[in-house]
């Protein structure tokens, strides 16, 4: 095995707990019964990390092997490094009929025939997504497995998840996705996060909506404590119609686990305060930053709790409702940026 | 007074008794009363009921009315203008309502205002084969021209390219072919999820979320069960029948033989999971 199979393997193994280890290898399933038996998990990792290259050597595993290790790893644990979404516009007519092996065959093959050296591994979930390792090289050099980019794509929909991609190769992963997938463009989906499993919620919406309806009213989570007889609740109609605002804007719980919220300001100061502020001609530049262990719950939160006031500002709902959370608001009035027009499919 | 006199001579139980006797006799008192007030009670609200009642008639004659297109005549016209008109709306709104119903029973969409009309939210139900499935909802801005602020359809659906072509022009035929594909979606799901639950032994080779392509591998009964493998193509998103079907094996005299060309119409004809059991009564699979 050479010194790259081998620095790949090493950085897999220290990177998980140790007893995480063992259902990893089992499902790889390239080493035997007994190999597997005689590993020892509660050795320093450095020892564990040598047996599994000496049982590597044995079984003559190389650098295919190692990289089918690092792509289980990665789809076993998703929630890692940054992921950015992407979403594809112009389908054209026959996008709805793309079979899985016509977009293999056709992305490998745009990407062999633009790059001279790259690594190309593809893998179809259970749940429907295709995921796509790439380690890039060039004319010149070979692939470098150390760096290798990540992208998730589920056939039909508009939506590709691209984690580790390098400015100079996003041209060409951009190209090779818009024809295998048979669409005219894509750009950028302004929604990045650490965990790929918020990201996937949101988008291909797998949590769940509130929609205003005639006939059934939205169950609220109440404590069983609250609802003793004697008690009697004041503003009760208030603060349903309360919980059925928050849960429009932000969806039940548990929503998609999103971390934050960012809002790029290029917006003129209003204030009647402070008049050097107001005078100027120049923008007043800055970003509010919303951060959160869940931050459609805490929204969620804010708005049923009567702290922020409603209606929900289209600020905060565009959040779930166009599918990110990177915001330029300019000078061009009430409203998110100008690409407000652009609707998520 | 006379029975007191008595009772005084009868000693004590005897008082209590006659003391009794009176008591109850006053309670019948009170309740001959309570009957009385009960009864004109009873009188005023039949009265008030039957006043209602013709009320309510001749609304809903005014509606019949209307829904024939017949000429209204001077007796609707009895109490003067306004109340003409209040009740032509009561009857209008009566026979738009019972319309929204009547489209609800049958399994079509469902609009509900919201915003203060800003917007309406509509409901999409799904059912096949007699049984609802899932609903899908969608919002729809109507400020200034009509646009989806919000929905839970499935992303894999093609809804963009519906909505680019008939949104703007055509709202009515927007959600008709909305619901269609909608039901169409949803019927095809049912049948490989029935392909799965009730006819175990054909293996689900492919599939994907549009359902619009369905590989199956069934075993064919004979002196050597053989692997024949069924390529079902959806061409119409409208429809939960196949549109093509395909049948290979490797033993080309079993998938040319007149028993699979039956079948192969069978399953163009009638959902999989129908054809399937079918085809399995037959003995043809296993």
């Amino acid at each position: 095995m050479d010194a790259q199979a081998t620095s790949v393997l090493n950085r897999i193994i220290r990177r998980i707990p140790n007893k995480n280890i063992e259902n990893l290898l089992k499902k790889w399933n390239s080493l035997s019964a007994d190999q597997l038996r005689a590993l020892d998990y509660t050795r320093p990792k450095w020892m564990i990390v040598e047996h599994v290259l000496s049982f590597c050597e044995e079984n003559r595993l190389n650098l295919k092997h190692i990289t089918n290790l690092e792509m289980i790893y990665h789809i076993e644990n998703p929630d890692q490094g940054t992921w950015h979404a992407c979403q594809f516009a112009e389908a054209q007519d026959d996008a709805v009929c793309v079979e899985l092996t016509q977009f293999k065959e056709q992305f490998k093959a745009h990407l062999h025939g633009v790059i001279r050296h790259i690594s190309i591994k593809m893998k179809k979930h259970e749940d429907e997504a295709i995921w796509i390792r790439i380690a890039w090289g060039d004319n010149f050099s070979k692939p470098n497995h150390l760096k290798p980019t990540y992208v998730v794509h589920h056939l039909h929909t508009s939506y590709v998840f691209i984690s580790n991609l390098m400015a100079k190769h996003k041209i060409f992963l951009c190209q090779a996705l818009v024809i295998a997938t048979k669409h005219g463009s894509i750009k950028d989906g302004h929604l990045s996060t650490r965990s790929l499993t918020a990201m996937r919620d949101l988008l291909l919406r797998r949590y769940q909506q509130a929609f205003p309806n005639a006939h059934s009213r939205i169950p609220q989570e109440r404590n069983t404590l609250s609802s003793h007889p004697c008690i009697g609740k004041e503003h009760s109609d208030h603060e349903e119609m309360r919980h059925q605002m928050s849960c429009e804007a932000f969806g039940h719980s548990p929503s998609p686990k999103l971390e934050t919220a960012v809002y790029r300001l290029e917006t003129r100061y209003r204030g009647n305060g402070n008049h050097t502020l107001s005078d100027r001609e120049e923008f007043f530049r800055g970003v509010v930053r919303f951060s959160s262990s869940s931050l459609l719950d805490s929204l969620r939160h804010c708005v049923a709790s009567g702290m922020a006031e409603g209606p929900v500002t289209p600020l905060l709902s565009a959040i779930t409702q166009r599918g990110r959370n990177y915001f330029v608001i300019t000078d061009k009035g009430p409203g998110v940026s100008s690409q407000a027009s652009a609707q998520r499919a | 007074m006379d029975g007191q006199v008595e009772t005084v001579e009868q000693g004590v139980l005897g008082h209590l008794m006659a003391l009794e006797r009176r008591g109850m006799g006053q309670q019948d008192q009170h309740e001959s009363q309570r009957l009385e007030m009960l009864k004109v009670r009873a009188v005023a609200l039949r009265a008030q009921r039957d006043q209602l009642k013709h009320q309510a008639d001749a609304v809903k004659i005014l509606k019949d009315k209307i829904s024939k297109d017949l000429p209204l005549d001077d007796a609707d016209a009895a109490g003067g203008f306004i109340e003409l008109q209040k009740s032509l709306l009561t009857a209008w709104r009566m026979q738009l309502k019972d319309l929204q119903r009547a489209h609800h029973l049958i399994g079509g969409y469902d609009l509900v205002e919201c915003k203060e009309g800003k917007s309406v939210c509509v409901s999409f139900h799904t059912a096949f084969e007699g049984v609802y499935l899932e609903t899908y909802n969608m919002e729809l801005d109507l400020t200034r021209t009509v646009q989806i602020s919000r929905h839970n359809i499935p992303p894999s659906f093609p809804l963009e390219s519906i909505a680019k072509q008939i949104l703007q022009k055509d709202l009515k035929g927007f959600l008709q072919t909305l619901s269609q594909k909608l039901n169409a979606l949803a019927g095809r799901r049912q049948q490989v999820y029935l392909l799965k639950e009730l006819v175990g032994s054909v293996e689900v080779m492919e599939s994907n979320q549009l359902c619009n392509i369905l590989v199956l591998m069934c075993t064919a009964q004979g002196e050597t069960p053989k692997a024949v493998l069924c390529t079902l193509e959806y061409g119409d998103l409208t429809q939960c029948l196949p549109t093509r079907v395909s049948i290979e094996c490797e033993d080309k005299t079993l998938s040319e033989s007149p028993q699979w060309k039956k079948h192969q119409s069978l399953l163009l004809e009638s959902p999989a999971h129908t054809a399937l059991l079918t085809m399995r009564r037959m003995g043809s699979i296993a």
